[in-house]
């Protein structure tokens, strides 16, 4: 707030003002009071507008400066209603009042929604939960009782189980709230159990894995990496390049000071430059999506948000014809390392 | 002797084909149908490991592990469709010796059921194969002075082979076991291990010990 646009908006009243000191020295020129007397006039008037109005600028000054000093530091910047005092000028109770309603409309209106966002979030967990065991007793009857159909059907029954995953994490994934749990997890131990669940898919397209050095601890949620792992190799088996002679992944992982980086890479077919900044966005599927395989675009999506919500950064670097690589950051907890200690 | 395994599972499909895998594997199996007081049947029941889910009708199976473990450490396995980490994080932390989120790969379930039986057994380290004699943890093969070297994949695929002796154990089936044990390798390199292995024992002294049975597996005698 300037003192020269605080100054504009009491033009008019200044206007008003003068004229009447004019008419009021007219008045008293008229009556023939004296010259000192009509100057000692303007000078009390003169001062104690002046006065009056700095007053009234440096005590709205230092409310309205205070508002946008709260708001421009605020994250939840429809939080400022709750931390700034009421005014002691009129217009400004009149606006804090209503300031004050209407956040506490939008308050609950957004915990309506979040009620609502965590009933349907509950309902899909539980759906999820129900589908699992007919899914369970589907495969033990495969097992149980084998023909010539069986390993369609158990190929097929895979992928009905990963389709109810992805329904499962991206609920995780869209609702705001905090479900993971992290704590230190063997990279290796991940990395084993993600390949063991993928082994028939894996064999399927003959890939060669060289998986090394592994044997670190970062800080994440075990269920929520063995997802994320299962989407990038998942991505993999549908885009392995029919040129090579042996398709190939690679994981391993590198160590610095203070971060751990997951590198997974595969020789297939690549992502364009063009599509590569767009990988992680909902509904994405690019040249590769349309030209082979089918594709959702949501896997990358989740990938990317669930990464996000625990922490980590992913990132891809790919070269068409030759190579895609994901690599996934995790960061050392200071916090961990000095609780461990 | 079989050992005796106990299933506690509500849904009746599940536990049908559940005790019809176990079976088929060589075990015992003994089906809880009457959900009131399951730690109490627990005890009573004398099984020698405890498939336990978690969402059990009349009382959770977190409890019911946790009461069981007060008096008795038989091993018990939790099988759930719960699968976030606080829920294995809980299992573990009342005593469960392992956590299996369905649905559940069948041969990995067997593999870590064996597992978990042999781990209460305390195997020895050495095992008798005709004259010939196996050390587990150095990886040899020994007849009288005679000693072979076997590589990582070459003992897991030996011992589940000797495990199984005159039985056909398919080639999913080793391949499960190379994977449970972090060893990664395709179909290819399965077959390289098997011949390896097998010209392993022709050395010493053994040349037939392995039988491939077309489309079946393989079959140690």
């Amino acid at each position: 707030m300037k003192f020269s646009e605080f100054f504009k908006e009491k033009i008019p009243v200044y206007a008003v003002e003068c004229s009447v000191w004019l008419l009021m020295l007219m008045f008293l020129s008229a009556f023939h009071v004296s010259i000192q007397l009509m100057i000692i006039f303007s000078i009390l008037t003169g001062i104690s507008e002046i006065g009056l109005t700095l007053w009234e600028f440096f005590r709205k000054k230092i409310y309205y400066c205070e508002l946008l000093h709260h708001t421009e530091e605020l994250k939840q910047k429809y939080l400022v209603s709750e931390i700034m005092e009421e005014p002691e000028f009129l217009e400004g109770k009149i606006f804090y009042s209503v300031l004050k309603q209407t956040s506490r409309a939008m308050t609950e209106e957004i915990s309506a929604y979040r009620r609502e966002n965590a009933e349907f979030r509950e309902f899909i967990e539980l759906w999820v939960h129900e589908v699992k065991l007919p899914i369970s007793s589907l495969q033990l009857m495969l097992h149980n009782h084998p023909n010539e159909i069986t390993a369609q059907a158990q190929e097929q029954l895979r992928k009905v189980n990963d389709y109810t995953d992805t329904v499962l994490y991206y609920a995780r994934s869209e609702i705001a709230e905090k479900d993971y749990l992290i704590k230190p997890i063997s990279l290796k131990k991940i990395v084993g159990s993600v390949l063991r669940k993928n082994r028939e898919d894996l064999i399927l397209h003959e890939i060669s894995l060289h998986v090394h050095d592994l044997e670190k601890e970062v800080n994440t949620d075990g269920k929520w990496i063995e997802y994320i792992l299962t989407q990038l190799i998942s991505n993999s088996l549908k885009y392995t390049d029919k040129e090579k002679e042996i398709p190939e992944i690679s994981i391993y992982a590198e160590e610095t000071s203070d971060t751990v980086k997951l590198v997974f890479r595969d020789n297939g077919i690549g992502i364009s430059e063009n599509d590569l900044p767009y990988i992680f966005e909902k509904s994405f599927t690019g040249t590769n999506g349309h030209t082979s395989a089918k594709s959702t675009g949501m896997g990358l999506y989740i990938t990317e948000r669930l990464c996000r919500k625990l922490g980590h950064q992913i990132s891809c670097r790919s070269e068409v014809g030759k190579f895609t690589e994901f690599q996934i950051l995790f960061q050392k907890n200071d916090f961990f390392s000095v609780a461990k200690k | 002797m079989k050992n005796k395994i106990l299933i506690i599972e509500d849904d009746a499909v599940l536990r049908q084909e559940l005790s019809l895998l176990l079976e088929n594997a060589g075990y015992e199996t003994l089906c809880l149908t009457d959900f009131h007081d399951v730690s109490g049947q627990m005890k009573r029941s004398r099984a020698e490991l405890v498939l336990l889910d978690i969402n059990l009708p009349e009382m959770n199976g977190e409890m019911i592990l946790q009461d069981f473990r007060k008096t008795h450490n038989t091993p018990v396995i939790m099988l759930t469709s719960r699968n976030t980490e606080l829920d294995e994080l809980l299992s573990m932390s009342y005593g469960a010796d392992d956590y299996i989120t369905k649905p559940y790969h069948p041969t990995i379930l067997l593999l870590r059921i064996s597992a978990v039986l042999k781990r209460m057994a305390k195997f020895s380290n050495f095992r008798n194969y005709h004259q010939l004699q196996a050390d587990l943890t150095k990886g040899t093969l020994k007849n009288g002075d005679a000693e072979q070297i076997l590589t990582k994949n070459e003992m897991i695929i030996f011992q589940l082979l000797l495990d199984h002796q005159g039985e056909i154990v398919t080639r999913d089936e080793l391949m499960t076991a190379l994977w449970d044990n972090d060893e990664f390798v395709n179909d290819n390199a399965l077959s390289v291990n098997i011949s390896r292995l097998r010209s392993k024992l022709t050395e010493c002294g053994l040349p037939n010990a392995i039988e491939t049975r077309k489309k079946q597996g393989y079959l140690l005698r």
